[in-house]
């Protein structure tokens, strides 16, 4: 007699499945441990000579009445509305830094597997749209991760430095990690676009760098030859984050539409390659 | 209803014409043999089948789906060619996420990887990584992951290249022993091999078909195949060709023979006698012409 198996053939099941299985890659590889290690070392570096003197310059130079000139200039007028300083270096700094990160650790969602053969043994089990979107939510949950574990050393900064500030810190806490979060999106649907075109991570990596260069010069040329064009300032991911910076709490949102449109033409431009592609 | 069916099926990769027009239908039974010489379209049709690539032309179905379609899953399986598992990840790891991926829970998973593994023989490399594995495991790996769930057609892309005969013996038994309930279409370089395993034979050269039949004709009369041991050719040709009935003895390569006659059976016993008479030792006799000399000859 034959083993049964019901038949689950259920999308979302599936997807966390695949979700899944993207994390614990990441964690039980030695290439995946040591991209985190890698970049949790970074990140301390970050902490201690990026974030914490920055903290302290501003505490400084507030009381000195120098912010009031300083940070106008810079862009930055919103640091006085984040419950601590810290956070507000914070955020500016995971606006750029997150970013590259998410372009690094996410190059390679499919590449590897399709030129190693891996991918058929799982589109005799899956859907290529279900392979697509699961690596893509696998990577987005690693990202939430890494948010996660810099937002929490930055409050334990905090809470060792500023206790007092603790508490409006933490309820501050929802408002980065939705935007980071909706920050990196589009990275990552971007990558796992050109990770579908990529027979490897570095050449993922390497087309992503081609494509950003090219629409940049469009969009430049374009502007150039037909005067300003407000849409096209919005043409490449991260556009909004010169406007994020000069915001702080739920009105962030405000540019929320912006990564996810790109996130979903990302998206929509992969998996539809994904269907097409050859494996 | 036929396991596989396709009507002018074509696949063109850039210029070249890899599959031309392959109208098939394929019962479920015996295992099925694909053969045909390097490029006649064997792994392309097979890809087909298994929706790893799109058709350029024509249409193709496989137990009555479209390739590709989710209601295929656990119920068609293949081992792809030159297709490796992750390097860095442990085997019944992988196996165990194919698995749930087919729709089983955690436990279920866990004991249909060890009944696979066990099945090739492998269970001790349950968490060993594949690169740490020779060709020949990461072969039968490989068939161990079409073996989940059991599915009913399994689609093998020369299961048996580059491994070891005790190896590939062990993976014609397990097919052999599978086909009561799951359909093999096998496809092999290796005619001796399908010739003993499968009943049906489907010929591909150039990209087209050329035939699809029994492995064995049995229904004509008029051949005996004969190996032989060490004995002088022109004795043998001029003592054969005196057996009542034979029309024609030829050689078809060293020691083996090819003896057209009316009387496939007859001419067998007398043949038998003849040898016995001269002390001349033979390897191998069998009704009718070997698959290569059918195919070749």
């Amino acid at each position: 007699m034959l083993p049964h198996y019901e038949q689950r053939n259920f999308f979302a099941m599936r997807l966390i499945a695949l979700a899944q299985d993207e994390l614990l890659r990441l964690l039980s590889t030695r290439r995946g441990m040591v991209s985190l290690i890698g970049f949790l070392l970074i990140w301390i570096a970050v902490l201690n000579y990026g974030i914490l003197p920055a903290a302290a310059f501003f505490v400084g130079a507030s009381d000195s009445g120098l912010t009031e000139l300083l940070l106008p200039r810079l862009g930055l007028e919103a640091w006085r509305q984040w419950p601590a300083p810290e956070l507000a270096v914070f955020w500016v700094i995971s606006l750029y830094l997150l970013p590259f990160f998410a372009l690094l650790a996410s190059a390679d969602q499919t590449a590897s597997d399709r030129s190693r053969g891996t991918l058929r043994y799982l589109v005799l089990r899956c859907s290529r749209t279900e392979i697509f979107l699961g690596r893509f939510l696998g990577q987005l949950v690693v990202m939430t991760l890494v948010v996660l574990i810099t937002l929490v050393s930055v409050l334990i900064v905090i809470m060792l430095y500023s206790p007092d500030l603790l508490s409006a810190a933490v309820a501050r806490s929802p408002v980065i990690v939705v935007n980071l979060l909706l920050l990196v999106m589009p990275y990552i649907a971007l990558m796992a676009w050109v990770s579908v075109m990529a027979r490897s991570a570095r050449q993922a990596t390497m087309y992503a760098f081609i494509l950003w260069i090219s629409v940049s010069l469009l969009v430049g040329y374009l502007q150039a030859k037909f005067g300003p064009m407000p849409l096209l300032d919005w043409a490449l991911p991260g556009s909004q984050v010169s406007q994020l910076v000069r915001l702080s709490d739920w009105q962030t949102l405000s540019y929320a539409p912006i990564p996810l449109v790109h996130t979903l033409i990302f998206l929509v431009l992969g998996g539809f390659m994904m269907r097409q592609r050859d494996l | 209803m036929n396991l596989i069916e396709c009507d002018g099926l074509t696949k063109r990769y850039g210029n070249t014409l890899a599959l031309d027009n392959v109208t098939l239908a394929l019962p479920a039974g015996e295992p099925i043999a694909l053969i045909g010489p390097n490029g006649a379209g064997k792994t392309t049709l097979l890809s087909l089948l298994c929706g790893f690539v799109q058709a350029s032309g024509g249409s193709v179905s496989v137990l009555g789906e479209s390739p590709g379609s989710q209601s295929l899953c656990g119920k068609l399986a293949a081992l792809p060619q030159d297709a490796l598992m992750d390097p860095r990840l442990s085997v019944g790891r992988q196996l165990r996420f194919y698995a749930q991926l087919q729709g089983m829970n955690r436990a279920e998973s866990r004991l249909e990887v060890e009944r696979v593994l066990e099945q090739v023989d492998l269970l001790d490399s349950m968490n060993t990584k594949p690169a740490d594995l020779s060709h020949g495991m990461r072969k039968r790996i490989s068939i161990a992951q079409s073996l989940l769930g059991s599915p009913s057609l399994v689609l093998l892309d020369e299961p048996t290249a580059g491994i070891d005969p005790p190896n590939a013996k062990m993976i014609r038994d397990l097919i052999r022993e599978q086909s009561s309930n799951t359909t093999f279409l096998v496809s092999s370089h290796n005619l001796d091999e399908l010739e003993r395993l499968c009943g049906l034979v489907v010929y591909l050269e150039k990209g087209r078909l050329i035939s699809v039949g029994p492995v064995t004709d049995d229904d004509r009369h008029d051949f005996v195949t004969l190996r032989l041991g060490s004995v002088a050719e022109n004795d043998f040709i001029a003592a054969a060709t005196q057996i009542p009935g034979v029309s024609g003895v030829t050689k078809t390569a060293q020691g083996d023979y090819l003896i057209e006659t009316d009387n496939d059976m007859l001419t067998s016993a007398i043949l038998m006698q003849l040898l016995h008479e001269k002390g001349w030792r033979y390897r191998q006799m069998t009704r009718g012409k070997s698959l290569e000399e059918r195919l070749y000859g």
